[in-house]
């Protein structure tokens, strides 16, 4: 599309003539990011000021002109092509660091700043960001949040979702709006992470920041075998040792790193293990013996501790060099990145090189051994067609047989265009209608990013819905006649915190089933009727933990009631009834899903006002951990962004309303 | 692809370099430019980038263009101002490259594409003035001692006061007055210029100045003298052009030609044995490239790559252990060089820093900007001049009080910087570690 003369003129003035960017070098340097995607915008408009984002989001709005948020586009899956023309904004100037606050463990910046300035200054005040992709050194905050980044570090410290307090966003008709945990409901900053800009745009964040670590032990394992690599961080974890990153490559992977790097790897090794703890110096001593003990158990060959830190540097120098190891062999790098069960680990890596070995396809393999997240590095020249065809098709193939492990296509990288039609392989086409109705709610004309993320006519192409549960039919019945005959109802779940004295309650407490608790993941899947102190019993039984403190609420009250935020990051996985009887299924046992929108975070507080929970995936711990803080449940204030979700999901308010909407 | 030069210039085979001797090999302009993944590893140490935020003015975006202009897909003739504008605010300091996982020489894309656009980037008087020194050394060197001696009788103050100076064709009379150190009463009785020629009977070394060691700071082309004559006896080949001045304004042809003069003379005098030394990075590492420029005549070729052997830098004479006991506030290195920021010279530099200077040695961030080589400020004196107060910052934030450059002309232009805006601080030549 064009972008009219008015419409020119209206963001020129806006900005300013020398910020909006129209000439053809301009606009094809703007077409692409690190995928193959190429896409000329119809403008570049330079943000130098976050004011001006909501203005210009404003008169794009009015004029219908769809507008890409791009700023070190530095991400592998298209999210940055301007697919359907219009405008890019470039956040890239927008890279103050506001203020670092040691005191109260945060730091304020603009969404342009790039991740490793903001480590840079945290070291020598002796605090630390925790996600650290990959590229930190040209990524930025924003971008972080957007794709929802995470790097080695994952594992124990959790990816960008996890580290961002309050963000403020321009959505796409130009409404400013603030994100705080703080203030209760649906976790917002949860469903922006993974959302590649289709939401709105960020123009501030208040990131957590946390003391660094003063001593790190790093070790390097080798196994002869890929199985007993990822059996030792399972017992690892049984035995409640979180390494503060635990990352893994194949033979194949560590000759090519070694023949560049010489790092000093161990070239006989089927599978490679660089493990590092943190912490106070006798709790690492303790959990060095242990993880000596557990690697020589599952048949480790090597064992080598790095004694200086010279040699930890050696030995991370030779991880790091992964990519530049591959990217020295062809012009083009394509990274894969899928996630599976860790359990699954080993037979989705077995089933991913054969499909390499089946299509000719030269290729790395690395690893985050500790959240199953693996990425294939396949060398090629995109400027041979049938190559650069075989390879996308290839990844297309690794990215199904992911799922068919259970897992699903992205892990941090996201979904961009180049794995939107992967989704569909996915996700059944409730949980697909789900994501399109998000997108609808905050962005009814389809201007913010468009065409991404949801694949494109996925009805007849989308995963098959498996069959309802027996105990959840009759709820799903429910629901169904409430839909049909208008009548609102209230979920509960043992009504201990709602205390509420309506009739017309839905409850879930007939969904009383723990479908099952996995030692091997560590993760449970229980029923959302299950209550506290039946869960903590089970537990017990089994010998795990997990976050949530025994009582007599339910665990579907607990997760959407708002009363324990604390929750919220453990969750992995949800199934959900909607207010129009359908069924969606998000995540599973795994512990990394940048695939969709993070439902779990949409339906964590969200009061029943967005549909029943009826299941959830969390994680359990080997030793127990401290519980999440229980809060007396009080009325989340609402926003227009929730109101415009509630109103595409239950137009007719037949589940309670969102309370307070103009508290923007 | 490759019939892009072809179809803007008949004789692209002698005004283009055929192919590229990148770290990873050698490589056709257009294979090398499309071994980049726009992964955007370079982005942020390029200091044009970091500057403006624009990809129009990154090293991904500077490859990509070029890349789009190769495969047809971007007019030259449209978008010419803007594509020149790219190439000559680019520093060519090779930093991408030396973050580039690739290796891409991103540096020897731009001067391609300078060499496509066809354009004059320095101001036509300097140019030409330059040019001289190649076609007319000896009036090339009176014109600099007229220069200096006009300088010192005060005329170019007199030019500045009544702003003639300030006119667009002059401005660079302005900056060279700005940067360069004070007409010293002894200067034309230094050594370096009284001396006709250093030519022993039996030389065991050659040094070749740079021209600023040789005329605009001729106590440092002396103080290379001496510390070369302690073991050595140095032949010098006074105002003998290398090439590399043509390489990055001129003509290819030219550079290519003065370059070979440069081979012949070494392989004629004591049968291309002796050790060929240089004061300046730049020059240092344009003859590295040697090679490259006759890929096209194989036994040149081999000449080159004999010559290149036989090529030493400032680094490999100092002294690798102290002399003694320098008592100094902080010191840094201050890489800027032409082409890369990596490789032996760089590291021997930095290994005798730390040896002298162990803690109070000052290590520098992959962002930390460093001093536009090689005339980049009479090219761009805005970008030049924001880069410099980057770069004077982080002088200033990391305390340093010495930093030791590896060419003069960075010396002269920091030293400028530094005497405004932190003038407890200071800039020098390597070479002057010892005095």
């Amino acid at each position: 599309m064009k972008i009219s003369a008015a419409a020119l003129n209206r963001l020129q003035k806006t900005v300013g003539k020398q910020n909006v960017l129209t000439d053809e070098v301009s606009l094809s340097l703007y077409a692409y990011d690190c995928s193959l995607s190429r896409t000329r915008p119809d403008a570049v408009i330079q943000l130098l000021r976050t004011e001006w984002i909501a203005p210009v989001l404003h008169i794009l709005y009015q004029c219908n002109i769809p507008f890409v948020a791009r700023a070190s586009a530095t991400n592998h899956a298209g999210s940055c092509a301007a697919l359907n023309g219009g405008v890019i904004l470039n956040m890239a100037p927008l890279n103050r660091l506001l203020q670092i606050n040691t005191q109260e463990g945060f730091a304020l910046a603009e969404p342009g700043v790039i991740t490793g300035d903001l480590q840079q200054q945290l070291t020598p005040l002796g605090f630390f960001y925790a996600p650290d992709p990959a590229s930190e050194r040209v990524c930025t905050l924003g971008g972080n949040l957007a794709q929802n980044a995470s790097g080695a570090r994952c594992m124990k410290y959790g990816g960008t979702i996890d580290h961002v307090l309050e963000a403020e966003v321009v959505l796409p008709n130009g409404t400013p709006i603030s994100f705080s945990r703080a203030k209760g409901g649906p976790d917002w900053i949860g469903l922006l992470a993974g959302s590649e800009g289709t939401l709105g745009i960020i123009t501030r964040l208040k990131v957590k920041i946390l003391p660094a670590a003063k001593h790190i032990k790093t070790f390097l394992v080798t196994f002869p075998s890929l199985e007993d690599s990822v059996q030792t961080v399972s017992d690892l974890a049984a035995r409640g040792i979180i390494p503060r990153c635990v990352e893994a490559m194949d033979q194949i992977t560590t000759r090519a790193v070694e023949e560049f790097s010489h790092a000093g790897y161990p070239l006989d090794a089927q599978s490679l293990l660089i493990l590092e703890l943190d912490g106070k110096p006798k709790q690492i001593e303790q959990d060095a013996l242990q993880l000596e003990t557990i690697c020589r158990q599952n048949n480790a060959q090597k064992f080598i501790p790095a004694k200086t830190e010279a040699e930890r540097q050696k030995l991370w120098f030779g991880r790091r060099a992964a990519y530049a190891a591959m990217a020295r062999l062809a012009p083009n790098v394509m990274v894969a990145d899928g996630t599976v069960p860790r359990s699954e680990l080993p037979r989705a890596l077995k089933k991913v090189r054969a499909i390499l070995d089946e299509n000719h396809i030269f290729a790395s393999l690395l690893f985050h051994a500790g959240d199953g997240n693996f990425h294939p590095q396949i060398v090629f020249d995109e400027r041979h067609k049938l190559d650069a065809l075989r390879v996308t098709r290839t990844v297309k193939e690794i990215l199904q047989a992911c799922v068919d492990c259970g897992g699903t296509i992205s892990g941090e990288h996201g979904v961009g265009v180049e794995k939107r039609a992967v989704m569909a392989y996915q996700y059944d086409k409730p949980t697909l209608d789900l994501f399109a109705r998000i997108k609808r709610a905050a962005d009814p004309k389809n201007l913010a990013n468009p065409l991404k993320l949801i694949p494109l006519k996925y009805a007849e192409k989308a995963r098959a819905p498996q069959p309802l549960l027996e105990n959840i039919k009759p709820l799903a019945q429910q629901i169904l006649t409430h839909w049909e005959t208008h009548i609102p109802c209230v979920p509960v779940g043992a009504n201990t915190r709602l205390r509420t004295t309506a009739h017309n309650t839905l409850s879930t407490r007939d969904l009383n089933q723990i479908l099952e608790i996995d030692k091997t993941n560590y993760t449970a899947t229980v029923q959302a009727g299950v209550t506290l102190d039946a869960l903590a019993a089970a537990l017990q039984a089994e010998q795990v933990f997990c976050v949530l403190p025994a009582g007599n609420g339910t665990l579907g009250g607990a997760f959407c009631s708002g009363c324990m935020p604390g929750f919220y990051p453990h969750v992995l996985g949800l199934e959900a009834l909607l207010p129009n009887g359908s069924y969606v299924r998000y995540g599973g046992k795994l512990m990394k899903n940048a695939a969709g929108y993070h439902l779990s975070r949409l339906f964590a507080g969200s009061q029943g006002t967005l549909g029943i929970v009826t299941q959830l995936t969390f994680r359990i711990f080997a030793q127990s951990i401290p519980v999440a803080a229980n809060y007396p449940f009080r009325s989340a204030p609402g926003n227009s962004f929730w109101q415009a979700i509630k109103t595409q999901l239950d137009p007719e308010d037949l589940f309670p309303a969102v309370q307070g909407v103009l508290d923007d | 692809m490759t019939d892009f030069f072809a179809q803007l210039d008949s004789q692209h085979t002698q005004k283009h370099l055929p192919s590229l001797q990148t770290p990873l090999g050698e490589r056709s302009v257009y294979d090398s430019v499309a071994f980049c993944n726009r992964c955007g590893s370079c982005q942020q140490v390029c200091p044009t980038y970091l500057l403006t935020a624009e990809e129009t003015f990154s090293p991904r975006g500077r490859n990509q263009a070029i890349r789009l202009l190769i495969e047809g897909k971007l007019n030259l003739s449209r978008n010419r101002p803007l594509l020149k504008a790219m190439a000559d605010s680019c520093l060519l300091c090779g930093r991408c490259t030396e973050a580039c996982a690739g290796k891409i020489p991103t540096a020897e894309h731009i001067l391609e594409l300078r060499r496509t656009l066809q354009t004059k980037t320095l101001p036509p008087l300097l140019h030409k003035l330059l040019s001289w020194r190649n076609r007319r050394p000896k009036r090339f060197a009176l014109c600099i001692r007229l220069g200096w001696m006009i300088r010192r009788l005060g005329v170019i103050r007199l030019l500045r006061t009544l702003g003639i100076t300030q006119l667009n064709a002059l401005s660079w009379i302005h900056h060279a007055d700005d940067i360069l150190p004070a007409p010293a009463a002894g200067l034309f009785k230094n050594p370096f210029w009284s001396t006709k020629t250093h030519a022993p009977e039996k030389p065991t070394f050659i040094y070749l100045p740079s021209l600023e060691a040789e005329f605009l700071m001729p106590d440092l082309g002396a103080a290379v003298l001496k510390q070369a004559a302690q073991k050595q006896h140095v032949l010098v080949w006074k105002n003998f052009s290398s090439g590399l001045f043509e390489y990055i304004y001129g003509d290819l042809r030219q550079s290519r030609r003065l370059l070979y003069r440069l081979i012949r003379r070494h392989q004629q005098t004591a049968g291309g044995k002796l050790p060929l030394l240089t004061d300046s990075i730049d020059v240092y590492l344009f003859l590295q490239k040697a090679p490259q420029l006759f890929s096209r005549w194989p036994k040149k070729k081999q000449q080159a790559q004999l010559f290149v052997q036989n090529l030493r830098f400032v680094t490999d004479i100092l002294p690798k252990t102290p002399l003694r006991r320098i008592q100094s506030g902080r010191i840094r290195l201050d890489k800027s060089a032409l082409f890369s920021c990596e490789g032996k010279p760089f590291e021997t530099a930095e290994k005798i820093l730390k040896t002298q200077f162990r803690k109070n040695f000052v290590e520098c961030s992959y962002k930390n900007a460093d001093t536009p080589a090689f005339g980049y400020s009479f090219v761009q004196r805005h970008l030049a001049h924001s880069i410099m107060m980057q770069n004077v910052q982080n002088i200033a934030r990391t305390q340093t009080g010495t930093v030791f450059t590896l060419s003069g002309l960075s010396a002269l232009e920091l030293n400028f910087y530094l005497k405004r805006f932190y003038p407890t601080a200071k800039a020098d030549h390597l070479v002057r570690l010892h005095g």
